[in-house]
C-alpha cells in the first residue's frame, strides 16, 4: 500500500501542476480545449488524492505497522470510529487530508462551473491546482506519510513492523473530535475557492458582480464549517481538558478564529457591493485576507513558531509555508493594484447614518478584531526576534482587548440591520430605536437591581435585550405586514416572510445566534468552583450543591484504564442526578486524560472532573465547577448554524424572478454562454 | 424648504453624533478593562502561565500533582498572605519566574507595544472609515433632480423596481 500511496501523490502533484499550467495557457489563449483539459487535470488530481487517502486509510484500518504513520499514531485495539480519525491525527496525514480536501473542492468548482463562468475558469483551476500543488509538494516531499518504518542494528538500516502502533493521542479519543478537524479542515480549505475566483477575476478584468455572486456561497459555505468546527473545538476542550472553560485564546484557537472574522467581514460588505457597486477593492482585499489567513492558521498549526496544546509536533514545514504565504500576498497584491482602476464604486454614500455606513462600522471592528487577535498570537515571536525575550500573550491580554471590541460589535449587530439603504432619517431612527431601547433600559435596571453589576456582564446582557428585540422585532413587523397584505395567520405569514428573503432572514436568525452566544460568554462572570479530595462517604458542597461520593470503581477495557467516581447530588437538600467522573490511563500511548461529568442546563451546568488519586491517602482529587450560561453558547452556535444555511437556500423570490426570466428568453442562456464562450 | 434643511443638518449633526458615541464607548471601556481587581489564589490562577510545559495557564493546567504548579500557587499565597497588591505579586513572579510565567506581558518597555498597538489599530480604522466615508459622500450639490421627487409615478416605480431588487438580496 505505501507503494500505492507513493504513485498516487506522484501523479496527484503531477496533474495539480499540469493544471496550473494548462489553465494559465487556456485562458491566455482562450482556448476551450485547454482548458478543458486543466479541468480534467482537476478532476484527476481530486482522483489520485483520493486513491492516496484510500490507501493510507486502508493501511490504518488493517494494522499495517510497517508504515511509520500509522505505527506512530494507531494501535490494534483503538476503536474503528477513531482509526479513522487517525487520517488527521499527525502532520503527514493532516497535510494529505488538507491536500485531498482542496482536490475535492476543486472537483466541485470544475463540475458547478461547467457551463458557466467559463472566462473565468482557466485561471480558478490554476490557482486551485497551483495551491495544490504547493500541498502536494509538501506531502510528497517534506511530510509523506507513506514512509516505512526502519530500525537500524549494527549500523545497516531494514525495514521493521511493528507489533503494535504507539496509539491515538488520548485528548483526541472523543466523539466530537472525530468531527472537529473535518470541519475545520473544510473552513480552512474552502477559502481557496473565494479567492481564486477573486484572482481570476482581477486576471481576466471581469469585475462586476459575477463573481461575487459565485463567491457568496462559496463563501458561504466554509465560514458555515469553519464556524462549526470551531464550536465543536471548543466543545471538545470544554469536555475533555477538565479546566470548566471552553475558549482559552491558545494560538490554534485564535488561528482559527482569523478567517472566521474576516470571512464575516466579507460576506457583509459583499452586500455593499451588490446593492450600490461600492467597496470592490475592499471585497478583493477581505477575499485575499481571508485567504492568507487560512493558510497562516495552517502555518501556525505545523511550523511550531508559537507553543500550544493543540499544535503539531515542531517540524521543519515552517520556511516553506513562510515562502508560499508571501508568494500568495505578492502575486495577490501586485494584482489588486494592477486592477485598481477596474475597481472603482459606482454610487457615492449618501448619508453616514445609512446601512452602508453600518458596514463600514462593522467591517472597522471585525478587521479591529482581527489585528487585535493576530497581533496578540503573534507578539511572543516577534518579542522574541527583538528582545530575545520569552513572554506570555494570553487570556488575559485578549480578553482586556477584545471584550470592549466585542461588545461594540455586538451594539451593530441589533443596530445595522434597522438603517436603511441609502438614508435613514430620524424618525426611522425613533421608530426603529425606541422600542428596543426602552425594554433594554428596562431589563437593564432590572438586572441591575438583582445585582448583576460587573460592568461587562451587565453591558452584555444589556446590548443582547437591545439587540434580540430589535431583530425580533424585524421579524414581528414584517410577518405583521403580511397579515395584513396577504390575510395569513402569524405563523404562515411569519414563514412566507422567511422563505421568501431567506438571505435577509436567515442573517437575522445568524443575529440571533451572536446574541445567544454572547450571553452564553457572559455567563464566565459568574462561574465558581471548588476542589475537595474525597473517598465514599464524603460530602463536598458547593453553592446549593452537594456532592456525596459513593465510592470509587476501577476497570479496564482493550484499550485505557479507568478510575471512576460515583457520586450522588443533591440541590437545596432533593434529588438531583448522579454523575460519574472518570481518570483514564491509555495503555499504547501510556498517557493519562480526564473523562469530565457534566449535567447542562438553560441556567447553568454542574461539571465535575476527578483530577487524580492522592498517592498517600489513596482519596480522589475531585474539582467541581458551576459553570453559569454555557448551554447558550451551544445553542447560540447552533443557530448561526441553522441561519447560515437559511441564508444560503434560494429565497421565494429570486427562484421566481430565475423562473420568469427563463419564460420570457428561453435561449437567452444559450446565448449568454455563446456570447461568454472564449471562441467567441 | 427650511423643514428639509433642518432634517438635513439634524442627520448630520446625528451622524457626528452617532461616531463621537461609538468613539467615547470604545475609549470608556477600554479605560474600564483597565481597573486592577483584587488579588485572590483564583484571580491570579488566570494571570500566570504554569511553567511545567502544558501551555496553559496555572488554573488550567492538565496535570495532576504539577510540582511546579504547587509551587507557585504557593508563592502567590505567601505574597497575598503579606498583603502585597496584583501588581506587585506579577511583579515578583516575574522576577522569580522570568516574564514568560506571566499570562500578558507587562505594559511597560517593548512590551508596552502588546497593549497599545490593538488600541492604535481600532482608533486608525475609525479614522479611515470616517475619512473615507466622508469622501465618499455625495456632494451636497448633487442632489436629485426636483422632477423625479415630485413626480409620484415615478416615485411609485423607482419603489416598485427597489422592492423586488430588495427581495432578491
Amino acid at each position: 500500500m505505501n507503494q500505492v500511496g507513493t504513485v498516487a501523490l506522484i501523479a496527484s502533484l503531477a496533474l495539480a501542476a499540469y493544471g496550473v499550467i494548462a489553465g494559465a495557457v487556456g485562458g491566455k489563449l482562450r482556448s476551450p480545449r485547454i482548458t478543458r483539459s486543466a479541468e480534467r487535470a482537476a478532476l484527476g488530481f481530486f482522483l489520485m488524492s483520493t486513491l492516496a487517502v484510500v490507501a493510507l486509510e486502508r493501511m490504518i484500518l488493517g494494522n499495517d505497522f510497517h508504515n511509520a504513520y500509522v505505527a506512530e499514531h494507531s494501535n490494534r485495539d483503538l476503536a474503528t470510529f477513531y482509526k479513522v480519525a487517525v487520517l488527521w491525527a499527525g502532520q503527514e496525514g493532516s497535510l494529505l487530508f488538507w491536500t485531498w480536501l482542496l482536490s475535492v473542492y476543486g472537483a466541485l468548482v470544475v463540475w458547478q462551473n461547467s457551463r458557466k463562468n467559463r472566462e473565468l475558469m482557466p485561471y480558478v483551476v490554476s490557482v486551485l491546482m497551483g495551491v495544490g500543488t504547493f500541498f502536494s509538494l509538501l506531502v510528497f516531499f517534506v511530510a509523506n506519510p507513506f514512509q516505512e518504518l526502519f530500525v537500524t542494528a549494527g549500523g545497516s538500516t531494514q525495514a521493521f513492523t511493528a507489533a503494535d502502533g504507539n496509539g491515538l493521542n488520548p485528548l483526541l479519543q472523543y466523539h466530537p473530535m472525530v468531527i472537529h478537524p473535518p470541519m475545520l479542515y473544510l473552513g480552512y480549505v474552502g477559502m481557496v475557492v473565494p479567492f481564486a475566483f477573486a484572482m481570476a477575476a482581477l486576471i481576466t478584468r471581469q469585475l462586476g458582480d459575477n463573481w461575487i455572486r459565485t463567491t457568496r456561497r462559496w463563501t458561504m459555505a466554509p465560514w458555515l464549517l469553519l464556524g462549526c468546527g470551531i464550536l465543536l473545538g471548543a466543545n471538545w476542550a470544554y469536555a475533555v481538558l477538565g479546566w470548566g472553560g471552553y475558549w482559552g485564546w491558545d494560538p490554534v484557537e485564535n488561528a482559527s478564529l482569523l478567517p472566521w472574522l474576516s470571512g464575516t467581514a466579507f460576506l457583509h460588505s459583499v452586500m455593499i457591493q451588490e446593492k450600490r457597486g461600492m467597496l470592490k477593492v475592499w471585497n478583493v482585499a477581505l477575499v485575499i485576507l481571508t485567504f492568507f489567513l487560512s493558510i497562516f492558521g495552517t502555518f501556525l498549526t505545523r511550523s511550531g513558531i508559537v507553543s500550544s496544546v493543540h499544535a503539531f509536533a515542531q517540524s521543519g514545514i515552517g520556511p516553506f509555508f513562510a515562502v508560499f504565504l508571501a508568494i500568495i500576498l505578492f502575486f495577490s497584491v501586485t494584482l489588486l493594484f494592477l486592477r485598481l482602476d477596474h475597481l472603482k464604486s459606482e454610487n457615492r454614500l449618501d448619508s453616514m447614518v445609512s446601512r452602508e455606513s453600518g458596514f463600514l462600522f462593522n467591517n472597522w471592528i471585525l478587521l479591529a478584531l482581527v489585528f487585535a487577535v493576530f497581533w496578540g498570537t503573534l507578539f511572543p515571536v516577534i518579542s522574541k526576534a527583538v528582545e530575545n525575550a520569552t513572554v506570555t500573550v494570553g487570556p488575559p491580554f485578549f480578553n482586556k482587548v477584545t471584550i470592549p471590541m466585542g461588545l461594540l460589535l455586538l451594539l451593530l449587530t441589533g443596530a445595522g440591520p434597522l438603517l436603511a439603504w441609502r438614508k435613514t432619517s430620524f424618525q426611522s431612527l425613533r421608530r426603529n430605536f425606541t422600542v428596543p431601547l426602552v425594554v433594554a433600559l428596562v431589563a437593564g435596571v432590572t438586572l441591575f437591581a438583582a445585582g448583576v453589576r460587573d460592568l461587562y456582564p451587565w453591558m452584555t446582557f444589556f446590548l443582547a435585550i437591545f439587540v434580540a428585540v430589535c431583530v425580533l422585532g424585524e421579524f414581528w413587523k414584517g410577518a405583521r405586514t403580511r397579515m395584513r397584505t396577504a390575510r395569513e395567520n402569524f405563523a404562515v405569514a411569519l414563514y412566507n416572510l422567511t422563505m421568501r428573503n431567506t438571505r435577509r432572514y436567515g442573517g437575522y436568525v445568524v443575529h440571533i445566534g451572536i446574541v445567544l452566544l454572547f450571553v452564553g460568554f457572559a455567563g464566565q462572570a459568574f462561574k465558581s468552583d471548588t476542589k475537595g479530595s474525597m473517598q465514599a462517604g464524603d460530602l463536598l458542597r458547593i453553592k446549593n450543591y452537594t456532592l456525596h461520593c459513593d465510592g470509587l470503581t476501577s476497570g479496564e477495557t482493550p484499550n485505557y484504564e479507568y478510575t471512576r467516581a460515583l457520586f450522588t447530588i443533591t440541590k437545596n437538600g432533593e434529588a438531583f442526578t448522579t454523575m460519574h467522573p472518570e481518570k483514564r490511563f491509555y495503555k499504547a500511548s501510556q498517557q493519562p486524560t480526564s473523562y469530565v461529568a457534566i449535567h447542562p442546563s438553560l441556567s447553568e451546568d454542574l461539571y465535575v472532573v476527578l483530577a487524580g488519586m492522592e498517592q498517600d491517602t489513596g482519596k480522589a482529587v475531585i474539582q467541581v465547577f458551576i459553570n453559569p450560561l454555557v448551554m447558550w453558547v451551544w445553542i447560540g452556535g447552533i443557530v448561526v448554524l441553522l441561519g447560515t444555511m437559511l441564508a444560503m437556500v434560494p429565497s421565494r423570490v429570486e427562484r421566481e424572478m430565475a423562473e420568469q426570466k427563463k419564460v420570457q428568453s428561453p435561449g437567452a442562456e444559450v446565448r449568454s454562454r455563446a456570447k461568454h464562450s472564449p471562441e467567441s | 424648504m427650511l423643514a428639509v434643511r433642518r432634517s438635513r443638518l439634524r442627520i448630520s449633526d446625528l451622524g457626528h453624533r452617532t461616531f463621537f458615541l461609538l468613539a467615547c464607548l470604545a475609549v470608556a471601556t477600554i479605560a474600564v478593562a483597565a481597573d486592577p481587581p483584587k488579588p485572590t489564589l483564583e484571580s491570579l490562577g488566570n494571570k500566570v502561565q504554569c511553567t511545567c510545559g502544558c501551555v496553559a495557564p496555572l488554573n488550567q493546567c492538565p496535570h495532576f500533582d504539577c510540582a511546579q504548579k504547587a509551587e507557585i500557587q504557593a508563592f502567590i499565597k505567601k505574597e497575598i498572605a503579606e498583603g502585597k497588591d496584583e501588581p506587585a505579586i506579577l511583579q515578583n513572579l516575574a522576577a522569580r519566574y522570568g516574564l514568560r510565567v506571566l499570562s500578558a506581558p507587562p505594559a511597560r518597555g517593548f512590551n508596552l507595544a502588546a497593549w497599545i498597538l490593538p488600541g492604535v489599530g481600532l482608533l486608525l480604522g475609525l479614522a479611515i472609515v470616517v475619512v473615507i466615508a466622508r469622501r465618499w459622500r455625495r456632494p451636497e450639490a448633487v442632489a436629485p433632480a426636483p422632477v423625479a421627487v415630485h413626480d409620484p409615478k415615478v416615485l411609485a416605480a423607482i419603489e416598485e423596481e427597489m422592492k423586488s431588487v430588495d427581495g432578491i438580496r
